[in-house]
């Protein structure tokens, strides 16, 4: 991350320029988010909350109302951003394990994620025990 | 022969697993953006920039040290040292000292607090 970008960032915040920054950066859609490359969605990232740090000051600093109503808007672009890049870390981690025979164990299917374990599943209380153990199965052996 | 039995020392080997139980490591949650929250632009807090040379900034409560990154979000300064306490109401507030080359009041003025 560039300190000269962030100082530009900071230093333009009085200025006209971060109107045009903030609109631009609220109107963030995922679906031009899905193809970009990991260093792009970062850096993006880096930006928005850079943003949002600023707002904070602001808001402490007695800023403009538009500022302090920005950081209510501003979540839910970072959210995106971060929503697309575990996304895509997700689905290509699937892709790397798929047709392995061993897998990570979140890329399991929720099914077996959750099963019990043979222990657990095979614990029976006293009285089913007991239930069980009065009537076993007979084993019968016919005369020829 | 001793009455107590010692285990003797065995072969231990490293752990070679066959799949990482984790596809990815965790992303980072606590990035500089989330160490520092905002400063303080109180009256004792201003008064702090001009006679003690120090910025007062609330901070994670997590936050052992401030690092040298987490203050460059805020702007460029060398930092001398820095004293924490946890307010009343949970949030940790951190006296910044700044270094004697850096003016306090300068900062405040590039963050936009004064």
């Amino acid at each position: 991350m560039d300190t000269e970008e962030l100082k530009g960032t900071r230093n333009c915040k009085k200025s006209s320029g971060s109107e045009v920054l903030c609109s631009a950066i609220a109107k963030i859609k995922t679906r031009d988010f899905r193809g970009k490359k990991k260093e792009e969605l970062l850096k993006q990232l880096d930006d928005l909350k850079a943003e949002f740090s600023q707002l904070f000051i602001a808001k402490v600093a007695g800023g403009a109302a538009s500022k302090v109503s920005k950081i209510r808007v501003l979540r839910k672009p970072i959210a995106r951003v971060l929503t697309v890049i575990n996304q895509t870390q997700k689905e290509n981690l699937r892709k790397f394990h798929k047709g392995r025979k061993y897998k990570p164990l979140n890329l399991w299917p929720k099914k077996m994620r959750h099963r019990l374990n043979k222990h657990k599943e095979n614990l029976k209380t006293k009285k089913q025990q007991r239930k069980e153990g009065l009537h076993p199965l007979q084993k019968y052996a016919f005369k020829a | 022969m001793s009455p107590t039995f010692q285990q003797p020392n065995t072969l231990r080997l490293r752990r070679q697993p066959k799949y990482p139980r984790k596809s990815a490591p965790r992303r980072n949650k606590f990035d500089h953006y989330a160490i520092i929250k905002f400063p303080l632009t109180t009256e004792s807090a201003i008064k702090k920039f001009e006679d003690n040379n120090t910025l007062v900034l609330i901070v994670d409560v997590k936050v052992k040290r401030l690092s040298h990154k987490a203050m460059k979000q805020l702007c460029n300064i060398d930092i001398a040292k820095v004293n924490f306490l946890i307010r009343p109401f949970g949030e940790k507030k951190a006296y910044v000292r700044l270094a004697p080359d850096y003016n306090a009041l300068d900062a405040a003025n590039k963050i936009g607090i004064i």
